[in-house]
């Protein structure tokens, strides 16, 4: 008896397993490679969700060439060998393109076995301007490179602010906080500025009372600080530094794009702080208000952060490409991804018309003052 | 390099040695009376930080209020502690001891995660508590004062009642020998549990003061004060009280000084350097600065 009810069981499952690759034979099939557990969780999670969205958003306007868009996530658990054995994963099972991730160390572990095959992959977070180049013809960004966002703020910081000179604060544990200072510093000292002071930290670090009295104590005086670093330290250095009695403006990038930075502080001390980011945060273009109510109808939040818009973006911009290449045949893909030209994703145009890969597009120099959030200006790339 | 600088540096490290010598007392306190080294002793911390965000924000209950409760807190998850996970291994050996403090370690952070979210929560004091403090060159918030009186206050009183209560003589004659002490008609469990109260007890206000400095926490935070309050006390001897506290300043003065003194270049690594110390100072000192000898602790 026992046994029969195993071959009744086995061959349910036989079944199943055996019908599912013919029910998803109609669907078109994006891989979604994000880190929804660990230390990236926080920046992932929300892309997910917003790549979800889209391509519900998509099968509720009748589907892509007749078919429905299926974004199956998959979690790579913060650990780059996950990483690559989920971009595997997602191969096997015939997607047409990839998608993922907020760091540049993880669409490095993924999107090279996505090249090999020759199937696209669209990073929706990552903002290294070397991915393209590293990876080669099949790696898309949505965001717009490191470079530009701290080119965007260096100009601010020399032209509108009138800082002549700075200190510049970095992460030490990061390609990312790293990158985001040496651009920082090319282009102030192209505009004329001088660094006067560098100090370092270390991802995790909660005590800068040290920095903050060599800061204070910098000669020549800093006009402005540049602090690169991730969302957790972000709220930390800003208050600590303003507790300590300085005044200076603060800038920094992206990393500076959460709550944390006006939370922490309070009101009173988040003041005078400016950064670049995506064009998304108080933007009230069509599109931004859209996505705004989209997401928090289905998921009953608003939008945790840009990383949850710039999920939206990639599955819209593979979506957009498959529409124009009437195909998901890789190449034809590949072909209409590389020939986007001002598609109006919520984080602002994206035209792939750079050797380097990197989509010329917006970024927003974003003030702080009293704890209010405004956008000052909207920088474009010059080429 | 002003003294004014330098005057500041020294002020910032024993602000922040205050917060480790209160986390060290309680982990060589609890070392010294029962041979174990307790890895949950940090979470305790981070249980402290959530119970003054609850109470301040959330009830807006008054500050004295709140720090008191914050010491009840520590004093009863220091018992339950003890009473689950350590006392059903009295006697086994210590290693045992030590991985059970590791499972309740990452139990307590997981459950923090489970039920608190893992993203990290702003967390702010009362004004009176945040102003700025200027006394010639050196500046400090009026908090900064609070930690470190509240700090002295509580290691003060610490001391008497281990030096000149019979309860501090019943503890001491534990850490001793615990079976002689057994004999001669102390009640074992009932000090050590005191012990596990005092202890955390302090841990739970070095939270207070942590979620009040740095305006951030979140379910993780205990790892860290955890690890250098058992570099602090192992820097001034573990079981020792006094050798607690001053290896908790030493360690706090030099994480900053580290970092305020060498280039900038080497801001980042202000970790390696305070366990380097660690290794030079017990290559030095093998019991650490006030330890004694492996027998007798107190």
């Amino acid at each position: 008896m026992k046994a029969k009810w195993q071959t009744v069981f086995l061959s349910i499952v036989l079944a199943a397993v055996l019908a599912a690759p013919a029910m998803g034979a109609d669907t078109i099939k994006l891989g979604a490679l994000y880190n929804l557990t660990g230390g990236m969780s926080s920046i992932d999670a929300p892309a997910l969700n917003g790549a979800k969205l889209q391509a519900k958003l998509i099968n509720e306007a009748g589907g892509l060439l007749g078919k429905k868009l299926e974004v199956i996530g998959i979690d790579t658990k913060t650990d780059q060998k996950a990483a690559a054995t989920g971009a595997k994963k997602a191969l096997a099972m015939g997607v047409v393109a990839g998608l993922g991730y907020g760091d540049t160390t993880f669409v490095m572990a993924a999107a090279p076995l996505f090249q090999k095959k020759g199937i696209p992959f669209v990073t929706s977070g990552a903002t290294h301007p070397m991915l393209p180049k590293w990876v080669g013809n099949c790696m898309f960004m949505v965001p717009f490179g490191d470079d530009d966002q701290s080119f965007a703020i260096a100009e601010y910081t020399f032209n509108k602010l009138g800082a002549k000179k700075v200190a510049v604060w970095t992460d030490n544990s990061m390609d990312f906080t790293k990158a985001l200072s040496k651009f920082f510093k090319q282009r102030f000292t192209e505009l004329g500025g001088t660094v006067v002071l560098e100090d370092f930290f270390m991802m995790g670090d909660k005590d800068f009372s040290a920095q903050i009295a060599r800061l204070k104590n910098a000669k020549p005086k800093a006009d402005a600080v540049f602090i690169s670093a991730i969302p957790n330290e972000a709220g930390l250095t800003v208050k600590q530094i303003r507790e300590a009695g300085l005044t200076l403006p603060i800038v920094s990038g992206d990393g500076f794009d959460t709550e944390l930075v006006t939370t922490v502080p309070g009101p009173k001390l988040a003041n005078d702080v400016y950064f670049s980011t995506h064009t998304y945060r108080e933007d009230n273009r069509p599109e931004v208000v859209a996505f705004i109510k989209a997401y928090e109808k289905e998921y009953k939040r608003p939008p945790e952060n840009a990383f949850a818009a710039l999920g939206f973006d990639a599955v819209g911009l593979i979506a957009d490409a498959i529409k124009r290449a009437k195909s998901t045949e890789k190449n034809a893909l590949r072909k209409a991804l590389a020939a986007t030209k001002g598609f109006k994703a919520v984080t602002g145009e994206i035209t792939y018309s750079r050797p380097s890969g990197v989509p010329m597009k917006g970024v927003s120099i974003i003030s702080v003052k009293n704890g209010k959030y405004k956008v000052e200006e909207v920088w474009f790339p010059k080429k | 390099m002003s003294s004014g600088y330098i005057a500041q540096q020294i002020v910032n490290g024993l602000i922040l040695g205050s917060m480790y010598a209160l986390v060290a007392i309680g982990f060589s306190m609890i070392y010294g009376i029962i041979r174990l080294i307790n890895f949950a002793h940090g979470e305790i911390v981070m249980i402290g930080a959530f119970t003054t965000l609850g109470l301040l924000q959330y009830l807006g209950l008054p500050f004295p209020l709140v720090a008191l409760a914050v010491l009840i807190v520590g004093a009863v998850v220091g018992i339950l502690i003890e009473k689950g996970a350590f006392r059903p291994m009295r006697g086994a050996p210590q290693v045992t001891g030590f991985i059970a403090s590791l499972g309740v370690s990452i139990m307590l952070q997981n459950l923090g995660i489970l039920f608190l979210t893992a993203q990290p929560r702003n967390f702010s004091f009362p004004d009176y508590l945040q102003r700025v403090i200027q006394v010639g060159p050196v500046s400090f918030r009026s908090i900064d004062a609070v930690i470190m009186s509240i700090a002295l206050i509580l290691m003060g009183a610490l001391l008497f009642l281990v030096h000149r209560t019979k309860l501090g003589m019943a503890m001491r004659a534990t850490a001793e020998n615990i079976d002689v002490a057994r004999l001669m008609g102390i009640n074992i469990n009932r000090t050590i549990m005191a012990t596990f109260a005092m202890g955390s007890a302090l841990a739970g206000i070095a939270g207070l003061m942590w979620g009040g400095k740095f305006g951030q926490i979140d379910p993780l935070l205990g790892f860290v004060p955890g690890l250098k309050s058992f570099v602090a006390a192992v820097i001034g001897g573990v079981g020792s009280i006094p050798g607690a506290i001053l290896g908790g300043y030493i360690l706090g003065l030099a994480e900053v000084l580290f970092v305020g003194l060498l280039p900038p270049i080497y801001s980042a690594f202000r970790d390696a350097f305070v366990f380097s110390t660690l290794i030079l100072i017990l290559l030095i000192l093998p019991n650490g600065i006030l330890g004694k000898g492996m027998e007798e602790r107190v």
